[in-house]
């Protein structure tokens, strides 16, 4: 009972949040040179429409009418946004942006959470061999691959990866989601490919962060194992399959809120990865609307990140109530 | 010992420590932070090893369970204690079943000795299944008693996660642990520390009641003379990694053979008396790093400094009775 309040104060904070950054983006896409709600209206009256015409249209696109106060087409603009309706796309003629930023959001999302889970199982992993083998040679190569990994950023790290095993041997493939001659749909082929030319972006998104993971969990183990409940754990002749349990969960706690953090830099990094490999993602979507000046689209994509990361957050505060008894209100 | 049948009546293990030398390696060198020490612990006794910070007796603690950590090193000697054999010899799985089935250690009031993640219940029930306890129940009942006895909410303390316990709770909850699997000797580390004075007497006189009722082999690690005065039976003297004066509480006390002994207990503050009466031991504590590494240790603070002091480590010979003295300045049969 006490969580579900907790759980609904959080969703409500949330909802505050998407409505700040929808609020921050609506004034930022006004506020922008050129005026792109005006230069909309100005290139539907050049195609020959009559003004009247023309302002609905732009209307339909934006949710506002462009010669209203900005105060009334704030207010028309969260009106529309509370019915879930962000618009219609300027490139795509006559789709509505939430459509095509919900069939965009499954590849994202999909990438992002494998490499994400990837990344942290792998990192964590390595972060702990790292910490308690520290003084071999094994330790050391863990941490120098981790310091190395962390230093390369995410588009060169798909540019790499791209080159290397598409190029140089090509063993995975290249340029698009799936194998073309199939039909998508839940059939074992089509899934087969979709796992197979996802390998790279995850592997991407993966070792891009794997770096952060593991040095984070290497401090962190050798904090842990210098407390005295360790210690403790030892002199009362615990096993050390237990005492290892001890550690790592304590070790771990700290890692969840960098998790969420992360969460958001890797919706980030899909704009490059997505665009590497051709995957017609949120990211992918972002970079195409920002090229055709498309802002409706642009808002759109925009807000579904945001929603996401925000969503992660709450996931991760409450995993992080889960795993810590010490955060829990009385 | 059967690890089978850790539930055997609790008697008290004798220690019996031989020519211990214990060497720490840092960068500055390898350093002996025990120096040959034998020592005699007497079963069913509680033995106080008392000491300023650096004088060894925490070491001396460890080495008796074999659990001397790396920058430390246990470089000779040996340890035997009834049941066992010589703890030195342990290692892996058989030292381990040593912590907790032979040996409970209690730790500071002040640190934070349990998982702040899980209950104590659940700590306890890991506490038995690494020691082969085949009914968890019998385990969490006998705690359960431990907690009652020390005058706590059994249920509760087991229900509890270790935050959600005050200073006092939290040593009362690792004497459990200690106890839970009836070790036979029990070594606890300041006990009265970061207590208040009230707590200190309840734990002090917990500590007595279980060490008679279970007959128990008990050491106390403390630089309270008022610790020692009230509850132990044989005082050792630690003084830079040396034992320089044993023997019974009463006698030790009352006519401290060694001048590191006398100037202790001469800076005790008395209640009755003025304050200016109580002498600080003058210099420094023992480092490891500046200890002389020929003659004896204590001379540069010693009121009997002689010649031969420079030159000769003092041997112990005997004093108060069973106990013994490490002084050239005290001649045994005064």
């Amino acid at each position: 009972m006490r969580e579900a309040i907790r759980l609904i104060k959080r969703l409500i904070g949330g909802a505050l949040m998407v409505l700040i950054v929808a609020t921050f983006t609506f004034f930022l896409v006004r506020l922008m040179p050129g005026n792109p709600v005006q230069a909309a209206y100005n290139t539907l009256i050049t195609r020959g429409m009559t003004p009247v015409q023309a302002a609905n249209e732009v209307r339909v696109m934006y949710g506002f009418m462009p010669h209203e106060s900005l105060w009334a087409q704030y207010v028309h603009y969260l009106n529309q946004l509370i019915h879930f309706n962000l618009g219609q796309s300027i490139s795509y003629e006559g789709v509505s942006v939430l459509h095509i930023v919900l069939s965009a959001a499954p590849w994202t999302i999909t990438l992002v959470l494998s490499g994400v889970v990837a990344s942290f199982l792998l990192g964590v992993t390595a972060g702990v061999v790292a910490a308690m083998k520290r003084s071999s040679g094994m330790g050391s190569v863990l941490t120098v691959s981790g310091s190395l990994l962390h230093g390369i950023p995410q588009f060169v790290m798909a540019l790499l990866l791209a080159f290397v095993f598409t190029t140089l041997w090509p063993i995975f493939p290249f340029g698009a989601p799936y194998g073309g001659a199939l039909t998508p749909g839940f059939n074992l082929p089509f899934i087969g490919s979709l796992a197979f030319h996802a390998v790279l972006p995850v592997v991407a998104y993966a070792l891009s962060s794997y770096g952060g993971w593991l040095l984070t969990m290497k401090s962190s183990v050798v904090s842990v194992m210098g407390d005295d409940f360790v210690l403790a754990a030892e002199l009362r002749g615990l096993k050390p399959s237990i005492r290892f349990g001890y550690i790592a969960r304590n070790a771990i706690l700290p890692l969840f809120t960098i998790f969420a953090l992360s969460l958001g830099f890797m919706f980030g990094g899909s704009v490059f990865i997505e665009n590497i490999f051709d995957y017609n993602g949120l990211g992918n979507l972002l970079l195409t609307s920002i090229n055709n000046r498309d802002y409706p689209l642009m808002t759109g994509a925009f807000l579904l990140i945001t929603i996401a990361v925000i969503l992660s957050n709450i996931v991760a505060d409450f995993l992080y109530t889960a795993v810590d008894p010490r955060i829990r209100r009385p | 010992m059967n690890a089978s049948e850790p539930y055997s009546a609790a008697v008290g293990a004798g220690i019996t420590i031989r020519n211990l030398t214990v060497t720490y390696h840092t960068d500055r060198g390898i350093f002996p932070a025990l120096k040959d020490v034998s020592l005699d612990i007497r079963p069913q006794t509680i033995t106080g090893f008392i000491g300023e910070s650096g004088s060894g007796k925490t070491t001396l603690a460890m080495a008796i369970m074999n659990a001397i950590r790396t920058p430390g090193l246990i470089a000779s000697g040996s340890i035997y204690t009834d049941g066992v054999g010589d703890v030195l010899k342990l290692q892996g799985e058989s030292l381990r079943r040593v912590h907790g089935q032979h040996f409970g250690f209690v730790f500071q009031a002040s640190s934070n000795s349990l998982n702040p993640l899980k209950r104590i219940g659940a700590q306890l029930l890991d506490l038995g299944r690494s020691h082969g306890i085949k009914d968890p129940r019998i385990l969490l009942k006998e705690a359960r008693a431990l907690a009652e006895r020390m005058g706590m909410d059994g249920d509760r303390v087991l229900t509890s996660y270790q935050h959600e316990l005050s200073g006092g709770m939290r040593q009362r909850a690792g004497i459990i642990f200690a106890l839970v699997l009836r070790a036979k000797v029990v070594i606890l580390d300041e006990p009265t520390t970061a207590l208040d004075m009230l707590s200190q007497q309840a734990v002090l006189e917990i500590i007595r009641q279980i060490h008679e009722e279970r007959g128990l082999t008990s050491i106390i690690i403390t630089h309270d003379m008022g610790v020692m005065a009230e509850i132990v039976q044989r005082v050792v003297v630690l003084y830079a990694g040396r034992v320089v004066e044993e023997g019974p509480t009463q006698d030790l006390l009352q006519r401290p053979r060694h001048p590191y002994t006398k100037g202790l207990i001469d800076a005790i503050p008395r209640i009755t008396g003025d304050l200016a009466e109580a002498k600080p031991l003058a210099g420094s504590p023992p480092d490891l790093a500046t200890v002389p590494t020929q003659g004896c240790v204590f001379r540069d603070r010693c009121s009997l400094r002689r010649p031969v002091c420079d030159l000769v480590e003092p041997l112990a010979q005997p004093a108060h009775g069973d106990g013994l003295v490490t002084c050239h300045g005290v001649n045994a049969h005064d």
